[in-house]
């Protein structure tokens, strides 16, 4: 007869730690010091292929966070169609190998790999509104890093005036390339004060993960005072100039969509009001707020320019 | 019967002014898109969010990828030959009374 003696070390295959939590623990600490008020909670980043990104307390969105899956499923994204259940088409964009190429007016030209900025750059997460041009809004946890510190690394020459955000274009993915007659790739832009500006925030992840492709990823604009068209999806090319650039938008439907796109209640669309906006997840409407809140960041940065269309 | 051969006539017309005007190669899509720019964006967001997404991708698209002048000139053609059916019945039928 066998007799198995199992030896003092071994336990139970039931009190193993599963491996989720085992790979989490960190976070879990860290969560529990934010507890005591010593760290801010850290995402989930660190788990999933995104370098570990704290939580930076000087943006507040002063609303609930948006559950995911409203946020993932509910998706404006062109190349892939008109309505808001592109997810699982966008699927298919490949997200790596992925580059960003800086060009036009800048000492350094470059293309940088993905993965290599997230070496490079500091990653944190920022929770912001989101305002869309279609009266929706949502508040994600999002992470990434400045505008302002990309830009740096290909120095930009004082001759820039304006920056220019180019969106991958893949065909063989993107069914919206079938229409041949619009000015793809889709493209967006800003002044480089704009770009300048603390807020404008690259977007490398949402929710601790990896930003999926139907919010855009693996990399995104976020300007969260402008309405949301004109935060580009999937950056593949940034290009300073001195030349305003025409979004593609503008280029489309000029007289709904313009250059500055600054969020202002008391400017209505063409064709609806902008007064609320219907919160995802909820539906509730709440009021609108000029410049979507964030006017204590960018209100400076249109003193003098008042004959500009900056509200659509 | 003369709507239909006029109906017909016209079409053919268009085709012919279509491709003149925008070039024989060139989609409808991009013949519309150049008369009105927001017309087809507005009509793929009113077919896909409340009709159904496959309805724009399958059945508009490929209709908008063709050259401009092919759509009309093939309805066209099947109006005139609808009307020369329905031309060649009308002489066959017996007089009657007689």
């Amino acid at each position: 007869m066998l007799v198995r003696r199992n030896p003092g070390w071994t336990i139970p295959e039931r009190e193993v730690t599963p491996e989720s939590s085992f790979f989490g623990r960190r976070a879990a600490l860290a969560a529990g010091l934010a507890g005591t008020g010593l760290v801010l909670p850290p995402s989930r980043a660190g788990a999933t292929g995104l370098p570990v990104a704290m939580r930076n307390p000087r943006y507040k969105a002063e609303r609930a966070i948006t559950p995911e899956r409203e946020a993932t499923t509910y998706n404006n994204y062109y190349e892939f169609g008109s309505h808001k259940t592109i997810s699982a088409a966008a699927q298919k964009l490949p997200l790596r190998p992925w580059t960003v190429r800086v060009e036009g007016m800048v000492e350094r030209p470059a293309e940088f790999g993905l993965d290599d900025l997230l070496r490079r750059l500091p990653i944190e997460e920022r929770v912001y509104r989101h305002r869309c041009v279609e009266a929706w809004a949502m508040v994600v946890p999002w992470t990434g890093f400045q505008l302002s510190e990309l830009l740096k690394l290909a120095g930009p020459l004082g001759s820039a005036k304006y920056v220019r955000f180019e969106t991958a274009a893949v065909p063989a993915v993107m069914p919206g390339l079938r229409q041949s007659w619009y000015p793809w790739p889709y493209v967006e832009g800003c002044t480089i004060a704009e770009a300048a500006n603390e807020l404008s925030f690259m977007v490398v992840g949402a929710y601790g993960k990896p930003l999926p492709p139907q919010n855009g990823g693996p990399v995104r604009m976020h300007f969260p005072w402008k309405y949301g068209f004109k935060s580009g999806k999937s950056i593949v090319r940034i290009v300073l100039t001195d030349q305003k650039p025409v979004s593609f938008w503008e280029k489309i439907q000029p007289q709904e969509y313009g250059f500055w796109a600054n969020v202002n209640p008391a400017v209505p669309h063409p064709r609806w009001s902008q007064a609320t906006e219907r919160m995802l997840g909820t539906d509730e409407r709440v009021p609108t707020q000029l410049f979507n809140g964030y006017g204590e960041f960018v209100a400076g940065l249109y003193e003098g320019l008042q004959r500009e269309r900056l509200w659509a | 019967m003369p709507f239909l051969l006029i109906a017909a006539l016209l079409l053919l017309a268009a085709g012919a002014a279509l491709g003149f005007a925008f070039g024989w190669g060139a989609p409808l899509g991009e013949a519309l898109f150049r008369y009105d720019p927001a017309l087809l964006n507005t009509a793929q967001a009113g077919i896909q969010r409340h009709l159904s997404p496959a309805l724009w991708d399958e059945a508009a698209l490929p209709l908008l990828e063709r050259p401009s002048w092919l759509v009309p000139f093939v309805l066209g053609a099947l109006l005139l030959l609808l009307y020369g059916l329905l031309a060649a019945r009308r002489r066959r039928r017996p007089a009657v009374g007689g």
